[in-house]
């Protein structure tokens, strides 16, 4: 089993690939913000929002249907609490929608409000995602002031998790060569345990071999690295580019559409 | 010029008290390319971890003539190099070149130096062009040369391997081979496949049960049928 | 539960990312001076740790085709102390909110404070407290049980707080946090179950771990998890029976107190005023105030006749940007093409 292809776009190559890290995340994030403080019954302004990380998506060479088997995947929670709306707002509200006019109520607009902005703002972070390594991710999050120690742990996380998950369907496996029948709960709790028990003292020997490797080259506590980010004429572009996008649609798509 | 390992009477228990390698006397020359053969069991994993200062026993160890003890352990550290078992605790930076440069970095060598560093080393294995990629998206023939990247980089006088052969294809084997043959250090390497260690090794140290059992030239000490059978091994299939 | 961007207002998120870097800076800067070299690689594996074990799943009782797995903040916190705990599960929920897209960005914080810190530091004190003094399997037992439950409770109750404040949801706050404490009291208590297995597992395999923390044997007896099932289904029996006698169904409420009035607001989301006030408050200082219904996008009150040329703008909006992007698309495509045939 390989997991390697939760980040495998991050590592291809396009120019939206090669802007600096920390200039995509705060675009990301301010876009976040502007789309979630939208009013909470404005659909078709998030399609003009849609625009942006859908046009980034594609200059990155981000195949789409991966993008949105992604957000699918993720949308369970929000799914349930947007489509409880209808059932406590039955304020009757009529849409009309160019051609087509419908009757509804408020709680059906505020779960599609709802499930727009889920979409949009999933699309940005997977637009920064899926074009931003993740170790690039790092070193511009801890110049932007996260603190070392978490960015630390954030680079053995990163880099574990593909390790132990692999590990952990090794022990899974096993688990499913031998159990032929299902189990009473409390025997399948002890073999749960069991195997997390195994999986964590495992973590911690690995943990332990890893101690060695950092020693046997030398580390004495300072964490050193080289960061190789510089911001250049293109960043400062997308930066001006993105902020005309939405400072575009903010003052003057808006007040059309409201 | 001092011998690159000196060991005298070197004796270490494991924290329960089961002895894990009893009065090692051993001295390895420069320039050599040794093979610690042996069982599994037999304490190879800790006699090298032993070398590198990581187990503290009874007994002298001196590496590049220099006497191990909590004050040097940095400088020794610099001069021998250590690769352990599994690549995937070698490399525990998300990046190759980050962890080719790990060790460069806390020898304190300028950013220049750094990167010219490992471009060589990552030259010398055979992944210059990598150096980007995360060591999860490497298969298992790149991690084990990436591993040893990491080493090369902090040019050490020594290099220690734990069992580089270690699910390695035959052809991934092969290059590991040309790859380590090809190195001008003082190579220690443990391993229990007897034809690798035949197509690499000039000198051989069989080890059993944490005791030296034969030392020598490596042809002579893994042609003995009989004694390698004692020992749980095997002789190398003659090749060429 | 992870908390979604779309439930939570600029400022509610904008509030708990403060909080939550405030809280983590200030962990980050005590554990600094008792943090060695080797605890460094220690704290990143069992943060991965955390991910596996969230795989490892099992089936839960009474609830056939349904399967639990363990959260893990509890157990880390009482093997590591709190402050290691909380650091490992925040970097988890970050890890999660970036390469998994597990909550939002905007998120975040709210999911820091809510799985990481609260659960560590809540789970860690209970646990400590419980078990105080000498040791003690029961107590252990207990203790670890108990933490998890409550710390999990106390996670799970911080959602609709959160959610409340921003007024965006339209579900009473009432009833989404009484769904949500019922859910996780179910999940807390598997929570606690397997907390106590692990401990015991770690205990009876490498003792040097939980040294500190578990210095005696606990054991996971038939007895002791069917008392805990029966406590707590008269624990949930009773907190159901209490609820349906004292409230209205939430359902009915918002039907209830749905009279013509021109403000809204107030009925959409919430009942209490502190809610109300927050709202208001929101509607004050939000990047975009929120505009009232009437005013409001695509449509129109029933009772108003519908602005032909408002619908059109929102057709012209949507139709355009749909426009743009197949159009992006295209353009894309021609020049991949392109450059395919270059190479």
């Amino acid at each position: 089993m390989h997991h390697a292809h939760i980040d495998k776009f991050a590592y291809q190559d396009s120019p939206v690939h090669r802007l600096d890290s920390r200039v995509k995340f705060i675009v990301v994030l301010v876009f976040t913000a502007l789309v979630i403080s939208l009013p909470r019954t404005s659909v078709s302004i998030l399609a003009c929002y849609a625009v942006g990380p859908f046009a980034i998506l594609v200059l990155a060479g981000i195949p789409l249907r991966f993008v949105f088997k992604h957000i699918l995947l993720v949308s369970p929670f929000v799914l349930i609490l947007a489509l409880s709306c209808p059932l406590y707002d039955k304020t009757p509200v009529s849409v009309a929608f160019g051609p087509f006019l419908w009757n509804t109520s408020v709680g059906w607009m505020r779960c599609f409000t709802i499930l727009g902005k889920f979409t949009v703002t999933m699309l940005a972070l997977i637009a920064l995602i899926s074009t931003t390594r993740f170790n690039d991710l790092l070193t511009g999050l801890q110049r932007l002031g996260l603190p070392r120690l978490l960015v630390i742990q954030l680079g053995f996380l990163y880099r574990y998790i593909f390790v132990l998950i692999d590990r952990a369907h090794r022990i899974l496996r096993a688990r499913a060569g031998r159990r032929l029948r299902r189990l009473k709960f409390r025997a399948e709790l002890q073999i749960a345990a069991s195997m997390l028990g195994s999986l964590f003292i495992r973590s911690i020997d690995a943990a332990e071999h890893i101690n060695i490797a950092m020693q046997a080259r030398g580390f004495d506590g300072n964490w050193r690295t080289l960061s190789k980010l510089q911001i250049r004429r293109c960043d400062l572009f997308f930066l001006l580019a993105a902020v005309v996008f939405m400072l575009g649609i903010y003052f003057f798509v808006k007040p059309i559409l409201l | 010029m001092p011998k690159a390992i000196e060991i005298e009477n070197f004796t270490y228990k494991y924290p329960d008290g089961t002895s894990a390698l009893s009065d090692i006397t051993l001295s390895i020359e420069a320039g050599a390319r040794l093979v610690l053969i042996g069982p599994n069991g037999a304490g190879k994993s800790t006699l090298l971890l032993a070398m590198a200062g990581f187990v503290k026993g009874t007994g002298k160890v001196l590496v590049d003539g220099l006497e191990i003890n909590r004050g040097n352990l940095k400088k020794i550290r610099s001069r021998l190099g250590c690769c352990l078992e599994n690549p995937d605790d070698q490399l525990f930076m998300p990046t190759l070149f980050d962890d080719v440069a790990f060790g460069p970095l806390n020898m304190g060598l300028e950013a220049e130096q750094v990167k010219a560093r490992v471009a060589e080393a990552l030259q010398t294995v055979g992944l210059a062009e990598l150096g980007d990629k995360a060591p999860h998206h490497l298969s298992a023939g790149q991690k084990r040369a990436a591993a040893i990247a990491t080493i090369i980089s902090m040019s050490p006088k020594i290099i220690t391997l734990d069992e580089p052969d270690g699910s390695l294809d035959p052809r991934n084997r092969d290059n590991l081979v040309k790859l380590l043959k090809d190195l001008p250090q003082t190579l220690i390497i443990a391993t229990c496949n007897m034809n690798f260690a035949a197509a690499l090794a000039d000198r051989a140290v069989l080890l059993d049960k944490g005791r030296i059992i034969a030392g020598g030239d490596a042809k002579e000490i893994m042609s003995d049928s009989k004694l390698m059978a004692e020992h749980g091994l095997e002789v190398p299939h003659k090749t060429e | 539960m992870h908390m979604a961007n779309e439930l939570l207002s600029v400022p509610v998120a904008a509030g708990s990312a403060a909080i939550a870097a405030a809280g983590l800076g200030f962990i980050c800067r005590k554990v600094r001076q008792i943090i060695t070299a080797e605890k460094l690689a220690l704290m990143g594996i069992l943060g991965a740790f955390v991910f596996a074990a969230q795989m490892v799943n099992f089936q839960l009782p009474a609830m056939p085709g349904t399967s639990g797995h363990m959260v893990g903040a509890v157990l880390l916190a009482i093997i590591l102390g709190p402050h290691m705990g909380a650091i490992v599960i925040s970097s988890v929920v970050i890890i999660q909110c970036l390469i998994f897209q597990d909550g939002g960005l905007l998120a975040l914080g709210c999911n820091i404070i809510n799985i990481a810190l609260v659960p560590s530091y809540l789970g860690y004190f209970l646990y400590r407290t419980v078990t105080a003094g000498p040791f003690n399997s029961l107590r252990a037992y207990v203790g670890a049980v108990l933490a998890c439950v409550i710390a999990m409770q106390g996670s799970a109750a911080l959602v609709p707080v959160q959610a409340a404040l921003s007024g965006v949801l339209a579900v009473p706050f009432t009833t989404f946090l009484i769904t949500m404490l019922g859910v996780h009291l179910l999940v807390g208590l598997v929570e606690g179950l397997i907390t106590v297995a692990v401990l015991g597992y770690l205990q009876q395999v490498r003792p040097d771990i939980v040294v500190n923390s578990l210095p005696g044997k606990v054991r996971l007896s038939k007895k002791a998890v069917l008392a805990t099932l029966v406590i707590f289904t008269i624990v949930i029996g009773a907190g159901i029976s209490l609820l349906a006698s004292d409230k209205p169904d939430g359902l009915e409420w918002s039907y209830a107190e749905r009279p013509d009035q021109p403000d809204f607001e107030g009925i959409i989301s919430n009942d209490s005023p502190t809610i109300a006030a927050a709202d208001k408050l929101q509607a004050r200082y939000s990047l975009l105030p929120d505009y009232s219904l009437r005013s409001s996008v695509i449509g129109d009150t029933a009772e108003n006749h519908v602005e032909a040329s408002a619908g059109w703008t929102s057709f012209a909006g949507v139709v355009g940007s749909a426009a743009t992007m197949v159009l992006i698309w295209l353009i894309a495509r021609v020049l991949r093409k392109k450059e395919r045939l270059q190479a």
